[in-house]
């Protein structure tokens, strides 16, 4: 087995910059306080190459970083930060791979063995397309591949890009000269006692016994003689991604306007489908989640039509609903929620025509929904209910090449339960096409003037005429089963004087008229 | 008189007239055989075309006899419906296969903007703007760019509307005449169907004489289920 592993350098510097984009190629330092009660004053825990340079270091107070650059911004990171940029990391590794195992929250291992399929170039291939991923996600990373978990931690430590050899005489050759502050790394003991032996680097402690170490310096420093010599034995555990992606950030202050709040939105929405890209998915649902100002959540899901990859229409989405609905107090964070899909692909038939690309089908069917309303986009089918006026929206599925002869699906109750496709006979070419109803929705209430044979006028919103030939009644009645849903109705079909026929209805219960809507 | 300077006929050799663009293009079959006769062979493929006719002129059922058309043909169709006045049943028994139609129900306002989009999408064989009532009130740069939309896409865009507002842009015009209600007598009168003048207006690709009977055409619609 090759197990890479992925590391990130400064993960709050980069967790800040990736809310931040604008301040990269700056000098930037991250300034954290201490939890201690002692050490409360903020001071800066990691830099950048640019602040570096100019005389910036770890340690250092705000005021006394900001004397030394003139130019340099002090960002503070936040848990969010840090949540966004580690899920940004795992989606790199599932960019790759099925499952991966999520170290500390800056690292990341998988199996590397099956890419040399994707990668016949090598495993150099695949680091450097790793790190191109990840720098699509706004993460510069460490890549190393190596047999184990703990020789490729090892040398992500010490290189930007490492491969070691699976054989052990190499590996450890590969090894040698990482220093023994980074061979012992969080163990700052075992790294002093190598250094009072006169060590310097990992070839050093290899060329020693291991059980002699480890009689000396205990399990640590066996573990370290063995990882010298490119021996681990730690168990990688892979997992499956989570359900959802998530996105978070804090704000510095609160936000009560839509407008600025929508740059905040469209920024996550942006991140969030670059890492749904990555991994070749689109976004099929959104929740989002604002924390309220001085206390108080609001969650709400924002309906999507179709899986999309498209931010506008995201943004869109999201900007609707929050004016639909807008939060009741000024909003202080949000963590966004997206829910992974795979867009639809299709093989196409060359006896057919090739229809609307799937993903823009995708995208253009969310943005209709954003323009008319969710429920106003679809495939219209026929209500489970007697009425006429009766109708329902379901997905919209494009023709597929592997459609067999549409069949038409008849009900003995409704004559036509439209559910199914529809009869190609009855599309060929006729000479007396089919009337249909142009409907009212909801029907129009009217006033109609009546004598013993029916209707003699009637007058709406719009039209008002006399009616010169009445046919019906036509008696409809149903869903007397349903609690305060039963209807009696008479329909007629009226000629007015306007030139139309109109379908126009007395409800029984209670005696009023309505329009339906016009023969067409 | 000045003579106008002869082409050069490398030139001529390149140049298309509108009529035989439009032919090579081809038309779309409308499912009823008088109007594709009328409009010598259907709709025209890739262009913007304007159906117009006023309330009861059998607007309606040639829109969606075009729509059933292009589904049972395997072709992706789309209908824009300003007030959503569709009926399945009715649709259903046109012969449109309800699952493979695309139904955008919007307002007026946002009718040419939801038919863009659709557009947009590529892919689309038909895209019907149903307008109803309301009076297309799309500036003339909107017409031109649905054409052009509808060129680059290969897409009939046929705009049904009470009354013309494409112009110049749209490619084939059938204007419907008042419909005559037709009903059965025997004993208490029940409708049956109508019959409609239509007419072949003039659109942007058609040049030449024609016969005044060339350019009419009686059509019967039938209320029977």
């Amino acid at each position: 087995m090759r197990i890479a592993c992925v590391f990130v350098p400064q993960l709050a510097l980069q967790a800040v910059l990736r809310r931040t984009p604008e301040a990269r190629g700056g000098p930037v330092a991250v300034l954290e306080a201490g939890t201690n009660k002692a050490k409360r004053v903020a001071r800066v825990t990691e830099i950048s190459p640019e602040a570096r340079r100019a005389g910036v270091r770890a340690g250092m107070t705000g005021a006394q970083a900001a004397a030394v650059s003139a130019g340099l911004r002090l960002l503070t990171v936040t848990a969010a930060d840090r949540e966004a940029a580690s899920a940004a990391l795992a989606d790199v590794g599932y960019a790759f791979a099925a499952a991966i195992e999520r170290g500390d929250a800056d690292r990341i291992f998988f199996d590397s063995e099956d890419l040399a399929r994707l990668y016949p170039a090598g495993e150099t291939a695949i680091a450097q397309a790793v790190q191109a991923v990840a720098a699509r996600v706004g993460l510069g990373v460490r890549v190393a591949i190596a047999a184990s978990k703990g020789v490729a931690r090892l040398a992500t430590r010490a290189h930007e890009l490492a491969l070691i050899p699976t054989a052990a005489g190499p590996a450890r050759a590969a090894l040698a000269s990482i220093p023994v502050e980074l061979l012992a790394e969080g163990e700052p003991d075992l790294a002093a006692a190598f250094r009072r032996w006169g060590l310097r680097a990992a070839g050093d402690v290899a060329a020693l016994p291991i059980d002699a170490v480890g009689l000396r310096l205990g399990l640590a420093g066996a573990r370290a003689g063995r990882l010298a010599r490119g021996i681990d034995d730690e168990p990688f555990v892979p997992r499956l991604p989570d359900d959802a992606l998530e996105e978070a950030i804090e704000l510095d202050y609160p936000v009560a306007e839509l407008e600025p709040f929508s740059f905040v939105l469209r920024g996550l929405i942006d991140r969030a489908l670059t890492r749904l890209r990555e991994r070749s998915l689109a976004c099929a649902g959104l929740t989002v989640r604002l924390e309220l100002d001085p206390r108080g959540v609001d969650v709400r899901a924002v309906p999507i039509a179709a899986p999309t990859g498209d931010a506008a229409t995201l943004l869109q989405l999201a900007r609707l609903d929050l004016a639909r609905r807008p939060p009741a107090a000024p909003i202080v964070g949000v963590r966004l929620l997206a829910l992974p899909a795979r867009v639809r692909a299709t093989q196409l038939d060359i006896l057919r025509p090739a229809g609307p690309a799937p993903d823009r089908l995708a995208a253009t069917i969310a943005r209709l929904a954003a323009l008319v309303g969710p429920d106003n986009v679809g495939a219209p089918t026929v209500e489970d209910t007697w009425r006429e006026e009766g109708v329902a929206v379901t997905p919209f599925e494009p023709a597929r090449p592997d459609d067999g002869p549409l069949s038409l699906t008849l009900s003995p109750l409704r004559g036509a339960r439209a559910n199914g496709g529809g009869d190609p006979r009855a599309a060929n070419e006729t000479d007396e096409p089919r009337l249909t109803i142009r409907r009212r929705r909801p029907p129009e209430e009217i006033e109609v003037l009546l004598n013993r044979q029916g209707p003699v006028a009637f007058r709406g919103r719009e039209t008002t005429a006399r009616v010169l030939i009445a046919a019906g009644p036509y008696r409809l009645s149903g869903e007397w089963w349903r609690e305060g849903e039963h209807f009696s109705r008479e329909y007629w079909d009226v000629h007015a004087s306007d030139g139309a026929v109109y379908r126009v209805h007395q409800n029984k219960r209670d005696g009023r008229w309505y329009l339906d809507g016009y023969y067409d | 008189m000045s003579s106008r300077p002869a082409l050069d006929p490398a030139l001529l050799s390149h140049l298309i007239s509108a009529q035989r663009l439009e032919d090579r293009r081809g038309r779309r079959g409308s499912g009823i055989a008088s109007l594709d006769r009328l409009l010598g062979g259907g709709w025209p493929r890739a262009s913007l075309c304007e159906l117009i006719g006023r309330r009861s002129s059998g607007r309606t059922a040639i829109l969606y006899a075009a729509l059933a058309r292009a589904i049972a043909a395997g072709e992706a169709a789309a209908l824009v419906d300003v007030g959503g006045g569709l009926d399945p049943r009715r649709a259903f028994a046109a012969g449109i296969a309800l699952r493979r139609l695309l139904w955008v129900r919007c307002a007026a306002d946002v009718a040419a903007k939801a038919a863009d989009l659709v557009l947009g999408a590529g892919g689309f064989d038909l895209i019907a703007l149903d307008l109803g009532d309301e009076r297309p009130r799309l500036p003339a740069a909107g017409w031109i760019r649905f054409k052009h939309g509808a060129e680059k896409q290969g897409t009939t865009v046929l705009v049904a509307a009470p009354a013309r507002a494409a112009g110049s842009c749209a490619a084939a015009v059938v204007q419907l005449g008042p419909g005559a209600p037709r009903f059965v007598a025997d004993g208490a009168p029940l409708f049956d169907g109508l019959q409609a003048e239509a007419t072949k207006g003039r659109g942007a690709h058609e040049h030449g004489p024609e016969s005044e009977e060339a350019r009419c055409a009686s059509l019967a619609f039938s209320c029977r289920s």
